[in-house]
């Protein structure tokens, strides 16, 4: 009530001719000012005071007679009963107005294709988790991390000084110590102890040099297409935390045993489709094969990707669905950098296999993968596969309580950290130094 | 309120000629004794300071009193500037309800019905109390109660996937689970690129493969429990549930929990189905039901408790009136109904 008034009583002033002024004002105090919003004195207050308003009627069909001639009312400029109401085209402005602009069609675009494509990003979670996405990227999988990226942590030589004390105190650092408030929630604390793990393997870099040709970038997107079968489908997103390296990774698995994948079986889904849960568009681009970098970026070859699980409020993913994520990402940037350096066009075996690693942490719980991209032959369901070793739900302690857990006036889980697995930061560790040692 | 009069003071005193000055003071006085700059906020307060701007004061005074008079709620004054403003609008403003922004009216919608695709999503409800769209009672007994959400149902089980039409088709139980705007539960299922909601059968868990036809053989077809199949090519005897009454309308019988129907036998294109209240209903034999019994058989054994807990489903207390036990009670012994005939209706199906 109150803008309303003051807008008019605004409007009423604005101009400096009085006798227009007068006019509005009397216009509008002409019925006591307040008429309109109250047309009669209501008695009682327990019951609505106005029907709801019924939606407004369809307007009624015109039918066009052949050969009868409708007359309107257009030319009197006026309303005439009787008459029918003049049609206007609509008034197309010749001039650009990016307020009123209005996107055509979808299928007006000029991006528009018959063929729709199937989209993973960040958030799609997928029905089927780790075979639905082994399925999309011919993958097969291995389960635990590959032996000789773990044997070479054995060695006292690549292991940090003081290690377990380290970690314990890192995990502290981000459970406990890294707050004003009681505890901190999982979006910070996974990010911390993320970091900080990270930074404690770099403090290797005096007796590993090759650790300092690195690069970290956050949020760098990433796009990827490939054909599967008859589909088209493509990786659009973000990586979340991405370490870039100068010289690309070695090979995992030698000639023979990429050789051997042919004799893979691929496991079916039926009678799910393998699309299924990911967005299906008909506007996009075909060619799209992008690293998130520039040719010129001086660190080309990807390490290692770092996702946390749960940093984005906006969704959040299950576990399986999670990993699925992260072999999907792994994938994708395998395939944008093989895209760059072989070109689009599909090849059955990559002279050198692209390996990248992945590493999913919700701040307790790890998943650690390893990716080895040995084709781009997506066409069939046979032939040279690439390779996932993957190692699941690792937990790097298993409680961090900033109170105890008192059930039955019995201390179930006393207060600080407890259970805390050395051989998980080893793996984590291994993938960090993988390339370096 | 206090700054704007101020503004007030301030302008006039700039802008005023010598003799009106002193009479625009008096005005303003007397305003603030009335108590109706109350009725400043910041907006009016702009308004306030073009007004003051005005050569003559005396005409801003004039149509700032009409202003104040038009915020009040009442149409019956004859105000002017000397008017006890204050002790009429308390009480006015206290009892009137006569004014709806638009948020308050947006709550009367039910755009949460209005959709076009279909979603496995919940969707929020809205709570009608029982109310129609003209806002009066159309069903008693009902109102509060916990919030639900929406899961739409696909009950047109024979739902073909686009591109996939005519085939019989198989779909992979991904979830069983309890909804609150039923008494059965609800299973999600996956297959191809599409999940649906659709009612879970008695023993239907995570992990099944069901199955859906439209084909009617030349011999019955040996039905497991959640497969759907037109009642022409089922055996007769057959436990049913979801039942179309009309081919490819959708099922709308034999949908509560624990709820089954018996295929009679089959008659010249037709079927005739026992419901579970022992009525018979004729209906086309290309009708799709599904097989076995609805889940949650334990249904009518759960014990509410307490009268509390019946309005956590949202159902309010009937009358506690003791009324004399008349006709209505005690046992009655009817013929069955005569048979339900669906045959003859026009088919939705003819596209």
């Amino acid at each position: 009530m109150f803008p309303e008034t003051s807008r008019c009583v605004t409007a009423a002033l604005s101009p400096f001719s009085k006798t227009a002024v007068l006019k509005e004002l009397r216009r509008f105090f002409a019925h006591g000012g307040v008429c309109r919003l109250q047309p009669r004195r209501h008695f009682g207050v327990s019951r609505r005071l106005t029907a709801k308003v019924p939606p407004p009627r369809k307007p009624r069909e015109r039918v066009p007679i052949p050969g009868l001639e409708m007359i309107d009312y257009g030319e009197r400029m006026h309303y005439v009963p009787g008459l029918a109401k003049p049609v206007n085209p609509d008034w197309e402005k010749d001039f650009k107005d990016p307020r009123y602009y209005k996107s055509p069609p979808p299928d007006k675009m000029p991006l528009s294709k018959e063929k729709p494509c199937y989209v993973f990003n960040q958030r799609s979670s997928l029905l089927e988790g780790v075979p639905q996405a082994l399925c999309l990227t011919k993958t097969k999988l291995i389960p635990g991390l590959p032996p000789q990226l773990l044997s070479a942590v054995e060695n006292p030589a690549n292991q940090i000084p003081d290690q377990d004390e380290r970690v314990q105190n890192a995990i502290k650092h981000a459970r406990f110590w890294d707050t004003t408030e009681e505890r901190p929630d999982k979006t910070k604390y996974s990010n911390t102890l993320l970091n900080n793990l990270m930074h404690l393997c770099a403090t290797l870099q005096s007796s590993h040099p090759a650790i300092g040709r690195r690069m970290l970038a956050e949020k760098c997107s990433l796009a990827a297409t490939w054909k599967r079968g008859e589909d088209l489908f493509q990786i659009r997103g973000q990586n979340s935390l991405l370490h870039s390296c100068m010289d690309p990774l070695p090979v995992v698995s030698g000639k023979e045993e990429v050789a051997e994948t042919a004799d893979h079986v691929m496991q079916s889904l039926y009678p799910v489709s393998p699309t299924i849960d990911l967005q299906k568009i008909y506007v996009y681009k075909e060619e799209m094969n992008n690293t998130g970098f520039r040719d010129d970026y001086p660190y080309p070859h990807v390490h290692t990707l770092y996702i946390l699980d749960g940093d984005d409020t906006n969704f959040s993913l299950r576990r399986e669905q999670f990993r699925a994520k992260i072999l999907m990402f792994a994938f994708g940037n395998a395939l944008a950098r093989a895209h760059k350096l072989y070109g689009t066009q599909p090849q059955h075996v990559l002279d050198c296999p692209i390996t990248v690693q992945a590493v999913g942490t919700n701040g307790r719980i790890f998943q650690f993968l390893v990716f080895q991209l040995n084709t781009t032959d997506f066409s069939g369901d046979d032939g040279i596969k690439n390779q996932a070793w993957l190692d699941e739900d690792a937990e790097l302690y298993d409680f961090a309580k900033v109170r105890p857990l008192i059930k039955k006036k019995q201390v179930k889980v006393p207060a600080g950290l407890a259970g805390y697995k050395p051989e998980i930061f080893n793996k984590f560790l291994a993938m960090y130094l993988h390339g370096a040692v | 309120m206090k700054r704007s009069s101020y503004v007030i003071r301030a302008r006039l005193g700039v802008y005023d000629r010598e003799g009106r000055r002193r009479q625009a003071w008096d005005e303003i006085s007397k305003l603030k004794q009335t108590q109706s700059l109350t009725y400043f906020t910041d907006e009016t307060s702009s308004s306030a300071q073009l007004l003051a701007t005005w050569e003559d004061a005396e005409m801003a005074l004039s149509c700032l009193t009409r202003a104040l008079r038009s915020l009040t709620v009442s149409q019956n004054t004859l105000l002017s500037s000397q008017c006890e403003l204050g002790a009429l609008v308390s009480t006015t403003v206290a009892q009137c309800r006569g004014f709806l922004t638009t948020a308050s009216l947006e709550q009367n919608k039910t755009l949460w019905k209005q959709r076009e695709k279909y979603t496995i999503k919940p969707i929020g409800m809205k709570k009608t109390g029982g109310r129609d769209h003209t806002g009066r009672i159309r069903t008693h007994g009902i109102g509060g109660g916990h919030k639900q959400r929406y899961r739409w149902i696909d009950f047109q089980r024979l739902h073909y996937e686009e591109g996939k039409e005519g085939k019989p088709f198989e779909e992979k139980v991904v979830e069983v689970r309890y909804d609150p705007c039923r008494s059965a539960d609800i299973a999600l299922v996956a297959g191809g690129s599409r999940k649906r909601w659709i009612i879970a059968t008695e023993n239907m868990q995570a992990g099944d493969t069901i199955k859906t036809s439209a084909v009617i053989g030349r011999m019955a077809v040996l039905a497991n429990e959640g497969d759907a199949h037109p009642l022409g090519a089922l055996p007769v005897g057959t436990l049913v549930n979801n039942l179309e009454i009309q081919p490819g309308k959708g099922s709308e019988y034999i949908r509560a929990a624990g709820t089954s129907g018996v295929l009679l036998r089959k008659v010249n294109g037709t079927a005739i189905v026992q419901l579970p209240s022992k009525q018979q209903v004729q209906v086309h034999e290309t009708c799709i039901v599904t097989v076995g019994r609805v889940s949650n058989i334990d249904h009518n054994k759960e014990i509410i408790g307490k009268a509390g807990r019946n309005r956590w489903f949202g159902v309010r207390p009937s009358s506690g009136l003791w009324q004399r036990k008349g006709g209505w009670a005690g046992r009655k012994i009817k013929p069955l109904p005569a048979m339900k005939n669906y045959v003859n209706l026009p088919s939705i199906t003819a596209q």
